[in-house]
């Protein structure tokens, strides 16, 4: 396990990125840095350019300007992950789960460090007898947590989640994001998490940044953006999280 | 008309996937119907809107999403024709201009297909086509889960105000008891098929007897989580 | 709109180009000497060599490849296809009426197709897995394994031979065109009755249509009005498909029932090596092909709007 790093405040920087698909701009001039062990949520409505974010920081996508780096270097060095929104689809439904677990690693060249995988295991409650199943077999919270565990089992210092927890019902998505915030405190990833859940936002994420039409509209630490929302459309995604009873307003 | 059913239930090759389960709906009510996935809360949506429209009882129903609703190849006006025809009424105008006045959707292109609107606009318009016939029931099956939070916040809100003083009731499934505690003043919990709990919203937060209604209540929002 | 016909135009034009040279360099580079195949099906006897030489320079075969393409081409895009190089005729006037036997015969062929398949897939999805669908299934599936010929044969048989109610050769009389049609129609409805199955069953597997049933509308207005188009879309493309189908098998099918027609004209242009016409059908047939499925994209937009979206 890696010794956790402390006090480095830009690891992750994506400086001033557009992306245009065909004539349209999906992403406008975003910028943001993100340190290891942090947390930063990107929220927004649908379409206005959270996966395309995504993919741009993976590399997945051109940027039409600005760039994206890790410590400096591109991100590809860093072998960042993915943890995807549908977990099921995100195997191959005629293998068992534990090829998909290997088959990273193999391609990364590298050997499957067994006291890891125990460890993971533990802590996002999977049975070891899961691993011998197939993606049908299994639950969809536990195939969501089977993602997390391909994600990191290379110990990666950069994780994104892509709608980690809207395919899971209430209590699942609690328990899931509890899981997520102890393996990172523990780890000391760096997370970007896009979601259009603000309750989760607000719980779990040091930074919330707002997307809207492919800009950021606003950027601020979770608990100020909860507080007091410095533009409209803030405002109306935190009260809508009140309305939909994701969040609770403090007594 | 207060809404009554006996032995509701429900099997699936076989296997019961909703036991034998009695229901009473008041007129006006607001009830949610809340447990994980897989309790069988969608199931006794089903059972339960096939059962009332046998029993004459009028009910609509509104899937989780659109896409659930909405031929992509029918125009809007299309479906609003047919769901008039379909209770048997005549076309009526100054009706549909209501609805769409109340569901904020007033002036939008009736001749365009579903896909020609947002997401947001088509949940609402199927809203409205499921109140054409103010039906005694409206059954709603995690209406907000497909949208986006301050659409879904918009649509919840506009229903409410529409709702307030009619006579027709509301079931609301969700597997989010965050959500279900905002719009109804009485809770059913759902798991493996029955109704473990029924109780009022307010007592339910704040004593949840069953095990399941305890995790729904502990897990209810973010700022609630146990940690 | 205008831009996505004008990408289809250019498409179009770029399938035509590669078609018409590709039959060139094919029939150029085919082996035997084309020159002596056409002095023999011109003079059917043994012909003195300086009489081949003065025949290949005729039909500019001694030129060199590009030449020749050249000499071919150019007064083939002001619509001249020039001349046969065995009968000396204008190969246009011909090729007309070896086309109005075709056509006929291809489109009857595709209207008892249609005409047999819809019914025949309506009632086997009436009962998806009962005796009636697998019945059809099996049909439609024999129907698609036997050949065309052995199936024309097998009605000239039945028909002409043993009955004795239809005629099976020739194009004397409208008559005529009752048996190959049948063979080409069964051929027709075999594929289609299974794509028409397989459609209609995935339109009634659509996940908007228990929402319809549950808001009262009755089984018949859901089968007329959200059923019937769905399974329409995919079969428009089958019946694109199915052209070529409908061609090959007339070109056959004219050879057995010893009808006029595009196919006796190709297989006795391809016989006598006689190039510019076998160059002619081949041209003719890829036009055809292109207009169809140009219109086909365009049918398709429209019982579909969704599709083509993304190039607006």
């Amino acid at each position: 396990m890696r010794p956790p790093k402390l006090a480095d405040p830009t690891m992750l920087s994506v400086d001033a990125i557009s992306v245009k698909r065909g004539q349209a701009t999906t992403l406008n001039n975003v910028s943001f840095t993100l340190g290891a062990g942090k947390t930063l949520a990107v929220v927004g409505e649908s379409g206005a350019g959270k996966s395309t974010l995504i993919a741009a920081i993976l590399g997945l996508v051109k940027c039409a300007s600005g760039h994206v780096a890790w410590a400096g270097s591109p991100v590809s060095q860093c072998r960042p992950t993915l943890v995807m929104q549908e977990p099921r689809s995100a195997f191959n439904p005629r293998l068992p789960l534990e090829h998909a677990i290997r088959e990273p690693l193999k391609a990364k060249k590298i050997a499957l460090d067994t006291a890891r995988l125990k460890s993971l295991c533990e802590r996002l409650d999977i049975a070891p007898d899961l691993l011998a199943r197939r993606p049908s077999e299994i639950s969809i919270g536990q195939a969501q947590r089977m993602g997390i565990l391909r994600a990191l089992i290379a110990a990666p210092p950069l994780v994104l989640f892509d709608e980690p927890l809207s395919a899971l019902d209430a209590v699942t998505q609690k328990r899931t994001a509890q899981m997520i915030a102890d393996l990172q405190s523990q780890q000391q990833f760096a997370a970007l998490i896009v979601t259009h859940d603000l309750g989760y936002a607000a719980a779990f994420a040091d930074h919330i940044a707002v997307l809207r039409a492919g800009q950021i509209e606003e950027y601020a630490p979770a608990e100020s953006f909860i507080e007091a929302p410095q533009t409209a459309y803030g405002h109306a995604l935190r009260d809508a999280a009140f309305a939909l009873g994701a969040l609770e307003r403090a007594a | 008309m207060t809404i009554t059913l006996f032995g509701l239930s429900a099997t699936r090759s076989g296997r019961p996937i909703l036991h034998p389960t009695d229901i009473t709906i008041e007129p006006g009510a607001r009830v949610g119907l809340v447990g994980a996935s897989g309790s069988g809360k969608s199931t006794l949506g089903h059972t339960l809107i096939d059962a009332l429209r046998a029993q004459g009882t009028t009910v609509a129903h509104v899937p989780q999403s659109p896409d659930e609703a909405l031929d992509p190849l029918r125009s809007m006006g299309f479906h609003w024709r047919e769901a008039e025809r379909a209770l048997h009424l005549a076309p009526n105008p100054a009706r549909q201009a209501k609805l769409f006045e109340a569901l904020n959707i007033s002036g939008a292109n009736l001749r365009k297909r579903p896909w020609g609107w947002s997401r947001g606009m088509q949940q609402r318009f199927v809203i409205a086509m499921a109140l054409i016939g103010t039906p005694d029931l409206l059954v709603m099956d995690e209406p907000t889960s497909a949208l986006d939070p301050v659409v879904a916040a918009q649509t919840m809100d506009l229903l409410d105000r529409y709702l307030a003083d009619r006579h027709t009731a509301l079931l609301l499934i969700t597997h989010d008891l965050g959500l279900a505690a905002r719009r109804v003043s009485r809770l059913l919990v759902m798991a493996q098929g029955q109704v473990v709990e029924d109780a009022p919203t307010l007592q339910m937060l704040a004593q949840p007897q069953t095990k399941q209604a305890q995790a729904l209540c502990a897990h209810r929002n973010w700022r609630t989580l146990p940690c | 709109m205008i831009r996505v016909m004008l990408g289809l135009g250019a498409r179009a034009a770029v399938v035509l180009a590669g078609t018409a040279f590709a039959t060139f360099a094919l029939l150029w580079h085919a082996p035997g000497d084309p020159a002596l195949a056409i002095a023999l099906a011109r003079f059917d006897a043994q012909v003195p060599p300086e009489v081949v030489e003065q025949i290949r320079a005729q039909a500019g075969l001694n030129a060199g490849f590009w030449s020749a393409f050249q000499a071919w081409i150019g007064p083939l895009l002001t619509g001249d296809f020039g001349r046969s190089s065995v009968t000396g005729r204008e190969i246009w006037p011909d090729l007309v009426t070896a086309a109005s036997y075709t056509f006929p015969l291809a489109l009857a062929g595709l209207a008892i197709g249609l005409a047999l398949s819809i019914p025949l897939a309506i009632i086997a999805t009436r009962r998806p897995g009962g005796w009636l669908d697998r019945g059809a299934v099996a049909l439609a599936s024999l129907g698609a394994a036997i050949p065309t010929y052995w199936l024309g044969l097998l009605l000239i048989l039945l028909f002409a031979v043993q009955l004795g109610w239809l005629p099976a050769m020739g194009a004397r009389t409208p008559v005529h065109i009752v048996l190959p049609a049948l063979t080409l129609g069964l051929g027709v409805a075999a594929s289609l009755t299974r794509i028409l199955r397989s459609g209609i069953l995935e339109a009634r597997s659509q996940a908007f249509l228990p929402a319809f049933r549950r808001r009262g509308v009755t089984p018949n207005d859901i089968e007329r009005a959200h059923v019937a188009p769905h399974a329409a879309v995919p079969v428009v493309t089958v019946i694109g498909l199915e052209l070529a189908f409908l061609l090959e098998g007339a070109v056959i099918l004219e050879v057995i029932f010893a009808r006029p027609g595009l196919g006796t004209f190709l297989v006795n242009a391809i016989s006598t090596r006689d190039f510019p016409a076998v160059q002619a059908v081949v041209i003719v047939a890829a036009v055809i092909f292109v207009c169809v499925n140009l219109l086909i994209d365009l049918i398709y937009r429209v019982l579909d709007p969704r599709i083509g979206e993304h190039d607006a």
